[in-house]
């Protein structure tokens, strides 16, 4: 069960960071960092949604 | 009309004609002299000198020898855009004083420059040993431009092969505690934006002396009162650090889990991550 709640953290987690790296690519000038800061914040939205099933998984 | 009224008003007239003269010349006239710009200078000078202070000179002829004189410049310009053998003739060359490492006595000599001078030269560049450098040249207007060895040269990330985000210009948006609109327009920002990042920090708009936003959107100020503690952003150096306890925390699960197919889906995640971190560091640290 422990290991069920660690595995939710880390969700949490990347849910913050995938929310802070889109707004900082809003806020940002430079079309580059932009870009960048999208595509990593594309990555971590995979790893969200897989985390995601593994949660369901976990809670089954 | 008195003598001394005639002076003092010949001289407000004079600047004025000075200062209009100056304007339409531009810039160039101001920051370097060419042979053409410092004679005319100097003349257009001791014309306006002349006319202010021997009243017996008409205001009209002094006025028109001014603007011949200011015309000679603007056209040797003009002629200079179009041909280059006439700006070589009439702005000069540079010379070449080191060449390979090796100073150019010869070309010294022509310039008459002595040894001495050129080390003062070389000093106010920085440069204390001649052997450091590569290459250098007297510009016609008198500076040397120096270019050094390449181990001499400063290290660039580039020297590192280091990746190092791009940053656009930071703008300048409050000034001794007045907000600047059009800066704030320029990077699309509104007040409400401003006013929610200062209360983030903690002071008011009154109490700064200056803000700026950098290419990221952050806030820094200075403030009026010097004893007070500002926090610097730290948003993203946060992101940073917690995308790597994530990626830790994937790799301790991948070792954990007893299911295979669970394994596998951590460990290519935390590798996912990993490159991301990897991409997004010069970023995020910058």
């Amino acid at each position: 069960m422990t290991i069920g709640s660690d595995v939710k953290q880390c969700l949490a987690s990347l849910k913050g960071i995938e929310a802070s790296l889109s707004s900082l690519a809003i806020r940002t000038q430079e079309n580059e960092s932009k870009q960048t800061l999208h595509e990593t914040m594309m990555v971590v939205n995979e790893l969200v949604t897989d985390l995601n099933k593994r949660v369901g998984e976990l809670e089954r | 009309m008195p003598i001394w009224l005639d002076v003092v008003f010949r001289a407000i007239l004079f600047i004025i004609v000075l200062f209009f003269i100056t304007k339409f010349l531009g810039k160039k006239q101001l920051s370097q002299l060419s042979f053409f710009e410092y004679v005319t200078g100097i003349t257009i000078g001791g014309i306006a000198a002349i006319v202010i202070l021997e009243v017996r000179h008409s205001i009209f002829i002094g006025g028109l020898a001014i603007v011949v004189m200011a015309s000679i410049p603007y056209i040797v310009g003009l002629i200079s855009l179009k041909s280059k053998k006439f700006r070589d003739f009439v702005e000069g060359k540079g010379s070449i004083f080191i060449k390979d490492g090796k100073i150019m006595e010869d070309n010294l000599k022509k310039e008459r420059y002595t040894t001495d001078e050129l080390l003062e030269l070389l000093r106010k560049n920085n440069v204390y040993q001649v052997s450091d450098v590569e290459f250098a040249v007297l510009e016609p207007t008198g500076d040397l431009s120096v270019m050094l060895k390449k181990e001499n040269q400063p290290l660039t990330p580039k020297d590192l092969n280091l990746t190092v985000a791009s940053v656009k210009e930071p703008q300048t948006v409050i000034m001794d505690g007045q907000l600047l609109d059009e800066p704030l327009a320029t990077i699309g920002r509104s007040h409400a934006w401003l006013h929610t990042e200062l209360e983030k920090l903690g002071v008011t708009i009154e109490n700064v002396f200056l803000g700026q936003v950098n290419s990221y959107g952050e806030l820094t100020v200075d403030l009026f009162d010097d004893k007070l503690q500002v926090a610097s952003p730290q948003e993203r150096p946060l992101i940073l650090s917690t995308m790597k306890k994530c990626q830790a925390d994937l790799e301790l699960f991948a070792l954990g889990t007893i299911s295979k197919e669970a394994k596998q889906m951590y460990s290519k995640n935390s590798e996912k991550l990993q490159e991301a971190i990897d991409k997004i560091t010069p970023i995020l640290k910058g």
